[in-house]
Parts: structure tokens; C-alpha cells; sequence
């Protein structure tokens, strides 16, 4: 259940849009029988895609690091990684 | 390099598959030819003499000035593709801090939104490259009209990007900015 819990734990962000889907090769995992796009989890690393929201309410890194924050109690011993695969402009 | 080494060893491949079979269907003597007549049967005798005076010669030292030069160029190029095989591939994101990463088409849009708000700029173009420490390599071509103020025009880009990615927390380790006189008539924006 940890893609499934960090894609809610991104979307929940400030900034964030949407989950991105990868730019080469498609950012998904297979959970619980269906696909969970824009986080990849192997033993080691927990790779959390996103498109984020402009204009920023903060900078990417900023952005980035709520986001680990928010998933590392899942996350566990796994390396987290976060991409920003795109940049979604929004009507303030 | 990937396609390169494609190339490579498909004909590699290709050449020990053809050598492969030929020796087998040799080995049983259907054609009733010997082992010497191999280069023959190949069409190769030619080539085979040229090598054998060749080896004659390295084994008794008396290559021409010529040889040596061109077994030394085989050697670089040998060393030089050798390198660029063990050479790490360049990373296809851009690197913010550690585990923190932007897809280069991410950064080239907000590189290129930068740019087409610069005084004097009628379109641009950027290319982004990702290295393997923190920051982007960004190579931007911007069309002004004939006549304008380069130099202001590219310290204004410069300027203008670098804020613009720095407040979105994207560093930049490299700029390259190349300034092309264009016609207003064929470019995106004709005034600004």
C-alpha cells in the first residue's frame, strides 16, 4: 500500500497538481491489483512523480521536501526520491 | 553510443554466426576443400597475403613509418571508444539537491518562459542538458530583430533566467546564450 500512500501524501502537498507519469518510462506501480501511477517503489527507493502547480507557492525543493516528510513514516528504510516531471500553469 | 555499439555488435554477431556455420559446414568435407584453401574459397587471398607479409614484418621489426602511425591511431580510437563505453550515461533529469529531481523538459519550458519576457527577444529555444552534480546545463537560442543592442539583450537574458530559476529553486550550472538576427515577419512574437 505505499505507492497508493504516497500518492495521496503528494497530492495532499501544497503545490503539487498531479502525479506525473514519468517522462521515459511510465511512473507506476502495481498494488493491490490496479496500477497506482506516479510512484515507483523497489526494496530500496520510493520514486514519487509529480507535475506542480504555477504559479509555485514555494520553490521546488521546498515543495519536495514536504513531500518526503509527509511520506517517510512509510517510506521506512527506502531511499525517497522525488521528480518533477512537469509544470502545470493554473488561473490564480 | 547506443546506437553505436547496436551497430557494432550486430555486425559482430552477424560476421561469428556466418564464420560459425561456414567452419562447421567446412569441417565435413563437402566441398572437398582443404584448411589453405580457405582464403581462396572466400575470395579473401588477397587480403590473407597482405596480412601474412604484415605479421612477417611485426615479427621481425621492420614496419614501415606509415604502419606504425596508423596502429597508433587504431590504439587512440581504441582508447578513446573504450573511455566513452565506461564513461557513466549522462543522467536524463536535472539534479536539485540530493533525491530532488526536475525532468529537463520541465526546466527548458520555464527556461523558455523566462526568455520570451526579455525586452528585444522575438522567440527563443532552449535545450537543457543534465549533469551528474546539482544544476542544469541550458543552452538558449533567442531571435531578436536586426540592429537591437546584443549585448544588453543577452545580459538582460542571462539575468532574467537565472532569477527566474532561482526563485523556483532550480539551479543553473552552465548558461549558454546565442542571440540570432531573425526577421520579425517569420518569428513568434513580432514586437516586444
Amino acid at each position: 500500500m505505499l505507492a497508493r500512500a504516497a500518492v495521496q501524501a503528494a497530492l495532499a502537498t501544497e503545490g503539487v497538481h498531479s502525479m506525473g507519469r514519468g517522462r521515459f518510462v511510465e511512473a507506476a506501480t502495481y498494488e493491490g491489483g490496479e496500477k497506482v501511477s506516479g510512484a515507483v517503489v523497489s526494496p530500496e527507493e520510493l520514486e514519487i512523480h509529480i507535475v506542480v502547480r504555477y504559479p509555485l507557492p514555494e520553490p521546488i525543493p521546498e515543495i519536495a521536501r514536504s513531500i518526503m516528510e509527509r511520506v517517510a513514516p512509510q517510506a521506512g528504510d527506502r531511499k525517497t526520491v522525488v521528480v518533477v516531471d512537469d509544470l502545470e500553469v493554473t488561473e490564480a | 553510443m547506443r546506437v553505436f555499439n547496436r551497430i557494432v555488435l550486430i555486425l559482430l554477431f552477424a560476421g561469428l554466426f556466418v564464420l560459425g556455420v561456414y567452419t562447421v559446414v567446412y569441417s565435413f568435407n563437402l566441398f572437398g576443400y582443404d584448411l589453405e584453401d580457405l582464403p581462396r574459397a572466400l575470395g579473401v587471398s588477397g587480403f590473407y597475403h597482405g596480412l601474412e607479409t604484415f605479421v612477417e614484418n611485426v615479427e621481425s621489426g621492420n614496419l614501415s613509418v606509415l604502419t606504425v602511425i596508423t596502429l597508433v591511431v587504431i590504439a587512440l580510437l581504441g582508447l578513446i571508444l573504450l573511455i566513452a563505453e565506461l564513461k557513466p550515461p549522462a543522467p536524463r533529469r536535472v539534479r536539485v539537491q540530493r533525491g530532488i529531481y526536475v525532468s529537463r523538459g520541465a526546466v527548458a519550458d520555464e527556461v523558455v518562459a523566462a526568455a520570451e519576457r526579455t525586452p528585444g527577444v522575438l522567440g527563443t529555444s532552449a535545450r537543457v542538458k543534465a549533469r551528474r552534480r546539482p544544476g542544469a546545463q541550458v543552452n538558449l537560442e533567442a531571435r531578436v530583430r536586426r540592429g537591437e543592442d546584443t549585448s544588453a539583450i543577452q545580459s538582460n537574458l542571462r539575468r532574467l533566467v537565472r532569477e527566474h530559476l532561482a526563485q523556483r529553486g532550480v539551479p543553473v550550472s552552465k548558461l549558454n546564450v546565442k542571440l540570432v538576427e531573425a526577421d520579425p515577419r517569420r518569428t513568434k512574437t513580432r514586437v516586444q
